[in-house]
């Protein structure tokens, strides 16, 4: 009788719970606004560990500065941020201010405030006119420029200096660069060819770009064209006559680069951050930074530059808006944190201060004339989903003409 | 009627929750189907059928979902029959049989997600410790080890291999339990009737399981058919759509197309498929008649 | 085969009056077991133990690694240095507050399998016991909320869940989990409900005992299996729910650690040590309740039906 007994008083917990349910549920806290000033929430992604804390420091002294406004943070994985901002918007519950990639399909949506509504004109000037016209759907600019990438050859000094091979500029001196060093064995690859999910886009358009080809522009998105078939087929010879590493269609990136900073890989197309990733996990690593080989020799980079942008949602925090942009774009608060992530500004005034920086120089360099994504045509999401899915199938049976077709077809119909 | 108000206390609370939490979004996943939705989620009008005519004539569709069937017989087959020799085998005294017991249980009692991540990583060449693992006792002669997961073939292979890991526990622990249920006058009367230890099993133990093992295979079969990120880490990376079931195809039209009117389209046929794959095996296995 | 030709005992076993485990085991496999047959199991329980544990041992070897010597190029079995302040620094990362995703993740889990349990008890006890017009109907609705692919679902429960005000609140996900894994509760419980015969009900009626006397006196001692099945099932589902989670809660503290662990993956670099660790850490708690109720799944009260 006694085991029954305790059932019994095991049920009657469990029967007690759910009429306690409600205080065992609410006792989550949320991040409610204190006072009667205005709360912003931010949208962010997670660039490297120290982003929580960067953004952290960034709005405490903004609260400071500005009292009757609270800032609520919510900070995402890159993996994870495009589910919960679609989340979000069709709940009708956006964020007042999101940092993400591309945005032309919000514009088109006329969820977001045109740039020049929520910054002062003096920060709006300090931008790097290329970034700007990138920001612009239908001529009008929704995207304020955040951070930028521009892209360059790592090279492995001390693997090419074994090989007896040179630095290339050009598309067939990499390949015999990269065949030497790929003879080298014990798992060296001569080029390191991320065409997996992850970022194949980016390897897409070093080297379809680099043959002289584009992705279209604000109109139209062009994938299936003879200009890019070129850099497609050469991908093909790359990977056919042994000069990458093995599986190229499906390697991601970055798993791919943790092998270049520890000596296994020639050559690879790298980006800002790499240059701190190196310093922290293998400072010993004898490199060097050279512009990315092209068909022709001329030196080209590919630029993306990430977007802060403000959602109208109720239309009435545009002033709280106004002062969080122009206090996080002061140089003060601005550079530190550009700087902490190892990208590159988008302002004038940062390029400035950070051009001394002997690390970021090449990049400083290059960005200029650095080309970008179509990504202010609406288009280009499904472009660069495409390109995900599909660019990897060059490393395989299929031939460069019918892999540069069925993305082009993929992107017509999505 | 009356029998049926009779019951309500009974029932009653269950059909309030599901109501309350479920319905509304299944019925927005069935309203989505219908609705031409834009890359930021927002509702366009509708199209009829459209959705569902672009995701049935796509080139892939087919393989696709006979690559889900095979998905989910394999790895529900394989899991019935580790599970039964499982639960056996910690049936039985031994030495040591608690801390067996408790190492079955690991796999449920870690994520899905993070199982999957390390075998993964164990298999991703250069940094993978079973790649080089393979390579230190000379199966693998390429010094950085194999690329398991970056072939349909063979990355496909392995999440079927980590699905039936994973669900391994789960069955073995119901049949373990129902075994427990099975009265030991009964098989020791089938032993002094002279039945072997086998035909024991088979005649009188396997029929008590009943069961525990039809309701424990149909929530198998639900969830393996509904898994996702298996397939998504395993074969993530893979170019095409050569590794793709329904889900993972859910989850590209979804995440990286953004396009939630025709990932919502593959989920009502998901759905439909789902149902009819349960009413057949309801309709076969009878796992609700009493025994 | 060999291990499986044994049968018979393990019943019997279950119908010793539950003293220490351990002890029963040794005298009865000295009584009757083959030194052979005993050895060949030890060695398949072995085979079985390493196969279950490698995954976690990779896992946890990681989480003491650097986070340079996950991802090292020549990879190493065991750790080339031990560090054990992983496992201390973790806690205070500035990604995720960590000890509160912890508590967020128990309160969550506790209360969801509490509800399922009030739910889904009488609810799979009388679908087992009693025949009414609808039962059929009641089981197959229970089941297909689980057939819905959860990651489609989500945005429409955001919409409810801010209707209810309730968003971003631990209550959300309680229900969410408890609603989500009703159904195997419900079907795990009615396939034990099921397995008990009538006779013992309706004996227990003759002595004028009611319905929910009946269940809780005679029945639920007989289905403990069943129960614990469901519970653990339930916890399990609830523990490592991730999609919801992801999108209802979005204040950090708040999120479960299924959740929390993928704020530890950066654009370009992930603090693999961490995410194993963190992983290590999560399956724990999940494994003590194992520990607890083990007994109470395995070693079987089938004592009563027989009594």
């Amino acid at each position: 009788m006694a085991q029954y007994r305790r059932l019994g008083g095991i049920l009657a917990i469990a029967l007690a719970t759910t009429t306690g349910l409600t205080a065992c549920g609410f006792g989550g806290s949320t991040g409610e606004a204190t006072g009667d000033g205005t709360t912003l929430d931010l949208l962010v992604p997670s660039y490297s560990d120290a982003t929580q804390g960067l953004w952290d420091d960034v709005i405490a002294g903004f609260e400071e500065e500005n009292p009757d406004i609270d800032v609520n943070l919510q900070v995402e994985s890159w993996d994870n941020l495009e589910s919960v901002i679609a989340t979000k918007i069709q709940g009708g519950e956006a964020p007042d201010i999101y940092n993400g990639g591309p945005f032309a399909g919000f514009a088109e949506d006329e969820l977001l405030y045109p740039v020049d509504e929520v910054i002062s004109e003096e920060t709006y000037a300090d931008f790097q006119p290329t970034f700007l016209e990138n920001a612009q759907v239908g001529g009008t600019t929704y995207g304020l420029p955040f951070i930028a990438s521009a892209r360059a050859l790592f090279v492995n000094d001390a693997l090419l200096e074994e090989a007896g091979a040179e630095v290339p500029a050009t598309w067939d001196e990499l390949l015999e660069s990269a065949k030497k060093v790929s003879e080298l064995g014990g798992g060296v690859a001569g080029y390191g060819m991320p065409l997996g999910s992850e970022e194949a886009q980016a390897e897409a358009a070093v080297w379809l770009w680099g043959g002289g080809g584009s992705f279209g522009d604000a109109e139209q998105i062009t994938i299936d064209t003879p200009e890019n078939l070129e850099g497609a087929e050469f991908i093909k010879t790359m990977i056919d006559e042994g000069a990458t590493q093995a599986d190229a269609g499906a390697t991601d990136r970055s798993p791919l680069f943790d092998i270049f900073v520890q000596g296994k890989v020639g050559m690879q197309v790298g980006l800002p951050p790499s240059v701190g990733q190196i310093e922290s996990d293998n400072p010993e690593l004898e490199y060097s930074i050279h512009p990315i080989p092209t068909k022709d020799g001329e030196p080209f980079t590919l630029g993306v530059a990430d977007h802060l942008m403000a959602f109208q949602n109720d239309g009435d925090k545009q002033e709280a808006i106004t002062a969080f942009f122009d206090y996080f774009y002061s140089a003060d608060v601005y550079v530190p944190w550009v700087q902490a992530e190892g990208f590159l500004p988008t302002t004038l005034s940062g390029s400035e201060q950070l051009a001394d920086e002997e690390a970021l120089a090449p990049f400083l360099d290059v960005l200029p004339d650095a080309q970008f994504y179509p990504t202010t045509n609406p288009d280009w999401n499904a472009a660069d989903s495409a390109f995900k899915a599909l660019f990897g199938q060059l490393d395989g049976n299929k031939s460069a003409k019918d892999v540069l077709a069925e993305i082009q077809t993929q992107v017509d119909e999505g | 009627m009356k029998d049926l108000l009779k019951a309500l206390p009974w029932i009653g609370p269950a059909v309030a929750l599901i109501a309350a939490v479920v319905l509304f979004p299944v019925g927005l996943m069935f309203w989505n189907s219908t609705r031409d939705i834009s890359q930021s989620g927002l509702d366009d009008g509708g199209v009829g059928l459209a959705n569902f005519a672009t995701v049935v004539g796509f080139q892939y569709f087919w393989p696709i979902l006979g690559r889900t069937v095979i998905w989910v017989v394999v790895v529900v087959g394989c899991t019935l029959l580790g599970s039964l020799a499982l639960a056996a085998l910690l049936n039985k005294a031994f030495p040591g049989r608690r801390l067996v017991r408790m190492a079955v249980i690991v796999p449920w009692a870690a994520s899905v997600v993070m199982t999957t991540l390390v075998v993964h990583y164990g298999l991703e060449p250069y940094f993978g410790i079973i790649n080089s693992f393979l390579v230190d006792v000379g199966l693998i002669d390429t010094p950085e080890g194999y690329g398991w997961t970056r072939h349909p073939g063979t990355a496909f292979a392995w999440a079927m291999a980590v699905a039936v890991f994973v669900s391994l526990p789960f069955t073995t622990y119901t049949i373990l339990a129902g075994l427990q249920t099975v009265p030991g006058e009964t098989v020791e009367a089938a032993r002094i009737d002279g039945a072997s230890g086998v035909r024991t099993y088979f005649s009188v133990v396997l029929p008590q399981l009943r069961g525990a093992v039809s309701v424990a295979v149909l929530i198998n079969i639900i969830n393996v058919f509904n898994s996702l990120p298996i397939l998504r880490v395993m074969t993530g990376s893979i170019p095409g759509y050569d590794a793709d079931t329904v889900m993972t195809m859910i989850f590209k039209y979804m995440q990286n197309q953004r396009q939630i009117d025709l990932a919502s389209a593959l989920s009502v046929i998901a759905f439909l498929v789902v149902i009819g794959i349960v009413a057949i095996y309801v309709r076969v296995v009878r796992p609700l008649e009493e025994v | 085969m060999a291990a499986i030709t044994e049968s018979g005992t393990a019943p019997r076993e279950a119908t010793r009056p539950t003293s220490g485990d351990r002890k029963r085991v040794r005298k009865y496999t000295s009584d009757q077991v083959p030194l052979g047959s005993l050895l060949l199991r030890m060695l398949a329980g072995l085979v079985v133990l390493v196969v279950f544990l490698l995954p976690y041992l990779i896992m946890f070897f990681g989480s003491v690694k650097t986070k340079a010597e996950i991802r090292s190029v020549d990879p190493s079995y065991f750790p080339r240095e031990w560090h054990w302040d992983n496992y201390v620094t973790m806690w205070a990362t500035p990604e995720t507050p960590l000890l509160q995703n912890l508590v967020s993740t128990l309160v969550i889990s506790l209360c969801a399998t509490l509800l399922v349990l009030a739910v889904a008890l009488p609810a799979s006890y009388y679908t087992a016991r009693f025949r009414f017009p609808g039962r059929l109907v009641f089981l197959f609705l229970v089941i297909v909320t689980q057939m819905v692919q959860p990651a489609v679902l989500t945005s429409g429960l955001f919409r409810q869940f801010i209707a209810w005000g309730i968003l971003d609140t631990w209550a959300a996900m309680i229900l969410v989990n408890a609603a989500f894994n009703l159904s195997f509760a419900v079907w795990i419980m009615h396939s034990f409900f099921a397995g008990i015969p009538k006779e013992v009900d309706e004996a227990a009626q003759l002595d004028g005992a009611g319905t929910f006397a009946v269940l809780t006196k005679i029945n639920l001692p007989l289905v403990w299996p069943g129960i614990v099945t469901a519970v653990v099932f339930t916890f399990v589902a609830s523990w490592n729910e991730f999609a919801a989670s992801l999108v209802l809660l979005t204040t950090a503290g708040n999120q479960p650690l299924s959740v929390a662990l993928t704020k530890f993956v950066g654009q370009y670099e992930t603090s693999w040590h961490y995410v194993f660790g963190v992983s290590i850490v999560a399956i724990v708690p999940v494994v003590i309740l194992f520990m607890a109720i083990e007994k109470r799944l395995v070693g079987g009260l089938v004592a009563g039906s027989v009594k």
